[in-house]
């Protein structure tokens, strides 16, 4: 496998995302596969950002640890990116305004290019330099103009031929600069790859499961799924930004009872306000999905940086017990595919649904291919058509515990969702007649009926089991979510090495399946990895099967875990050095 | 009560407004001739709160503070659907304030009717946002020391488009008060003094009735903000001796869901999925 990674750094402001983006898609429409992720700051202009894309000959995992090819758009680049360079690394850099007096004399190929000059010359517009930089690039991973070129035409068409004239000509000087040579072979299996970021692929996976009410408070990193829907309003899916995460999740309570397919979504500060709320879908069996998008807390924490520390949290969250489902989606092509599965398992067992992901998750670009979109069908459980006899029993007690719920406007079912606990018509069990025998009774009858959607779920769904890939090695990697990407690379790295590595990774967190879940852990010594201090998995793995892992690789200082990094610390206590 | 009932007995204590609240309810049901399985009551949580169960509408008890977006959640799924909410001061201009104000501006087509009796009731007793200075209640043994709110005012300064208050006392006027408030396109409020009985021993009914006039008796023009403010602010103007009831102020215009781009091409419920040519397209935007 060949692999380059290209980090793009400047200051918030200085146009790198969208150079970041541009090189990722370039890249994709070559047919080769891309991983990118941004590190950026909590503030609109200054600071220190980067963006780095790994292009590579095959299904990659991790943005890298190491940088080959650096574009330093200021001083801070150069000065904070110094110890992230590869061997023989190039550093394009503007010749008149930075110094790299450190970089010298280290074996790094230095490429002074007049970026600014050259941008003011093609364009008179100095943010264009990152254009004539990403020509440079074009030129060192040989991958060549013609993709950049149909990319700047579709990207910046909307704003004139001329505009896309002066973008082209400035890649080409930068392709063309003279001492700029192709230093990389990446070989293209011509795929037809699309690029996007987990939240993209979820509202894509929301918005195909029928989902057409979408309420949020603005909040980091789920921020962007708020923007997705909005921007697509024009497909007839409605957006509500609301004026706190509670109004939120309220809203979205009314939409699903009143039949439609409706989310929500937050960052974990967002999600404890929309905690009571969580309860009041469990108790009155509304059928939700809500997305947790964690960053490095606790309280407003890092903004803008991961983490996983959120997981009990969400399975826990709320007074009193009620059926819910927790996933967490491992990949950009998974948060399609669970991001329209929630909606069926939501309305088969009536219950919230939270759908688990972070900042990396949320944010990172991975190039895919097509979506299969008919794998997930849409099954939108037991609804009651036709009244049996008298009032409606909207909480019909029922062996599998789901009873056939009815939608408002239809004459005969008319029933009242209550907060309180209720019996089968959904009247009050709670005010004048708790205490009494027959309400007594009802209660046991009622809550263990809501219950029983657990067992249920177990029996008619595969995928409460985490999958486990196996190996001749003695010891496996164990992780969830967004993790799995960098342990898979880990894996690779290891294999690479002569050590031959299992990975147990979930994608459902509640409810698990015990048996399976032990299966699927025994015989092997387990590393738990996990972005969180607590290793918050592993308790869940202990309390429902009683296994204790073997080793655990914590990370919490909010950048994003790399395969490199798992695969050292793996290597370490494979090798028994701790 | 004939009608919209359910069956499902009030668990009001005897004498208390609520039940006039719920004749009037009934009764602007009635003459709207409004098919029940199209009415959708939310309320949240306290004595007043437990109003949908009486009805035998579609109805959603939800949580303590939070009725407005419920109700606004359902509005939004089902434009077709008659939405009413129902609850008590606490829960609307205390806990839910924020909902409220934000609610008023939306103006969603949602008829909100709030059973003020100045007091919490359901928790025996202590101090409410209405709650008038100097009232002694369990929490504010020495005199209640915060100024109250003034939902009127608060609700045509927020944007309310239909904004009245009734009185449990006068049940007829008050289902005139709702009735219009339903046929109102946009968000109404029906403030409703409805005494409480039991642990509200200042403002009773007698209270009320020395003090309240009907604004419409007086040629108010609810059309006009300024004059409406001004009736709105009467209540402090006057330290509660003159308070008026009706209509203070009505604004016709645009609702939330003639407004949105999504919303005036029909209701979101009963929509179909997209087709698959559809989710294909969206990804072709991911190149």
């Amino acid at each position: 496998m060949v692999s380059v990674s290209v980090r793009i750094a400047a200051a918030n402001g200085d146009g790198i995302e969208s150079s970041g983006t541009l090189l990722a898609k370039a890249a994709a429409r070559k047919g080769l596969h891309i991983f990118g992720y941004r590190g950026y700051q909590s503030v609109i202009r200054g600071g220190h950002v980067w963006f780095s894309v790994r292009i590579a000959d095959e299904k990659i995992y991790d943005h890298g640890e190491t940088i080959d090819i650096l574009v330093a758009l200021n001083q801070d680049a150069v000065d904070h990116q110094a110890s992230h360079l590869s061997k023989n690394a190039f550093v394009i850099y503007d010749s008149g305004k930075i110094k790299v007096d450190r970089l010298e004399g280290r074996g790094f190929r230095l490429l002074p290019i007049p970026l600014l000059d050259i941008a003011v010359e093609t364009s008179g517009d100095p943010i264009v330099r990152n254009v004539v930089a990403l020509g440079a690039v074009m030129k060192i991973t040989g991958i060549g103009t013609d993709t950049l070129h149909q990319i700047l035409k579709e990207t910046f068409g909307k704003k004139g031929d001329k505009i896309v004239e002066q973008n082209v000509k400035a890649a080409d000087r930068g392709y063309g600069y003279e001492g700029v040579e192709t230093a990389f072979s990446l070989k293209s299996d011509n795929k037809k790859l699309y690029v996007m970021d987990g939240n993209t692929a979820l509202s894509i996976g929301a918005y195909s499961a029928g989902c057409k009410f979408y309420a949020a408070y603005p909040m980091t990193p789920a921020s962007s799924i708020l923007h997705w829907f909005a921007a697509h309003e024009d497909k007839g899916v409605f957006v509500k930004q609301t004026e706190d995460e509670i109004a939120a999740i309220n809203m979205t309570i009314g939409a699903a009872s009143a039949g439609v397919r409706a989310m929500c979504g937050t960052s974990g500060g967002g999600f404890s306000l929309m905690v009571e709320g969580l309860g009041l879908a469990g108790m009155i069996e509304a059928p939700i999905v809500v997305v947790e998008s964690q960053r490095t807390g606790p309280s407003t924490g890092l903004p803008t940086k991961t983490e996983q520390g959120d997981l009990l949290f969400v399975m826990n969250a709320s007074q009193g017990e009620f059926p819910r489902i927790v996933a967490a989606p491992r990949d950009v092509e998974e948060c399609f595919y669970v991001g329209k599965q929630a909606f069926n398992l939501a309305e088969k067992y009536q219950c919230p649904v939270v759908i688990m992901s972070d900042l990396f998750l949320s944010e990172h670009i991975e190039s895919v291919e097509s979506f299969d979109i008919d794998r997930v069908g849409i099954d939108r459980g037991k609804i009651a058509t036709a009244v049996q006899d008298g009032r409606f029993k909207r909480y019909l007690l029922t062996e599998d515990g789901i009873s056939p719920r009815s939608i408002p406007g239809t004459a005969g079912l008319e029933f009242t969702a209550a907060s309180d606990e209720h019996n089968e018509y959904g009247d009050l069990v709670s005010d004048v007649l708790s205490g009494i025998d027959e309400h007594v009774e009802m209660r046991n009858k009622m809550h263990s009926k809501r219950m029983r959607k657990l067992e249920t779920m177990l029996k008619n769904e595969s995928c409460f089991v985490p999958s486990v890939e196996s190996s001749s090695g003695s010891h496996s990697l164990v992780c969830f979510g967004s993790t799995t990407e960098a342990s898979r690379e880990a894996v690779k790295i290891l294999k690479s090495k002569g050590i031959d590595v299992g990975l147990i990774s979930f994608n459902y967190l509640l409810p698990l399946d015990r048996k399976a879940t032990t299966d699927a852990l025994k015989g092997k010594k387990l590393i738990d990895v996990e972005v969180n201090y607590t290793s918050q998995l592993a308790q869940i793995i202990k309390l429902c099967t009683g296994i204790d892992v073997d080793y655990k690789i914590n990370k919490y200082d909010g950048e994003a875990i790399t395969g490199e990094e798992i695969a050292r610390k793996a290597e370490q206590i494979i090798k028994g050095v701790v | 009560m004939a009608g919209y009932s359910s069956g499902v007995k009030a668990i009001f204590c005897p004498g208390c407004g609520d039940f006039g609240v719920q004749a009037a309810l009934n009764k602007a049901f009635m003459d709207l001739k409004i098919d029940k399985s199209n009415i959708v009551m939310v309320s949240g949580i306290g004595c007043s709160s437990s109003m949908p169960q009486v009805f035998g509408v579609y109805g959603i008890h939800s949580l303590h503070g939070r009725l407005l977006p419920v109700a606004s959640g359902v509005k939004l799924a089902n434009s077709k659907l008659t939405v009413v909410g129902v609850g008590g001061d606490g829960d609307g201009y205390g806990i839910g304030s924020g909902h409220f104000i934000h609610t008023a501006r939306r103006n969603l087509d949602i008829t909100y009717v709030v059973m003020n009796n100045e007091i919490y009731g359901l928790t025996t007793g202590q101090a409410s946002p209405t709650s008038l200075r100097g009232a002694k209640t369990k929490s504010t043994p020495f005199g209640d020391i915060e100024n109250p709110i003034n939902p009127i005012s608060l609700a045509i300064a927020a944007g309310a488009t239909y904004v009245a208050r009734g009185f449990s006392g006068d049940p007829m006027h008050m289902a005139e008060l709702i009735k219009n408030g339903i046929l109102h396109k946009g968000f109404a409020l029906i403030d409703v003094f409805s005494p409480c009985v039991t642990f509200n021993k200042l403002n009773t009914y007698e209270w009320f009735k020395s003090r309240i006039y009907r604004l419409d008796k007086e040629g108010h023009d609810p059309s006009d903000i300024g004059k409406a403010m001004q009736r709105a602010m009467e209540t402090e103007v006057t330290n509660w001796e003159k308070v008026p009831i009706g209509l203070f102020y009505k604004k016709e215009g645009e609702t939330y869901e003639d407004s949105d781009i999504v919303l005036k091409n029909g209701p979101l419920a009963g929509q179909p999925a997209p087709s698959k040519e559809n989710v294909m397209q969206i990804l072709e935007e991911n190149r």
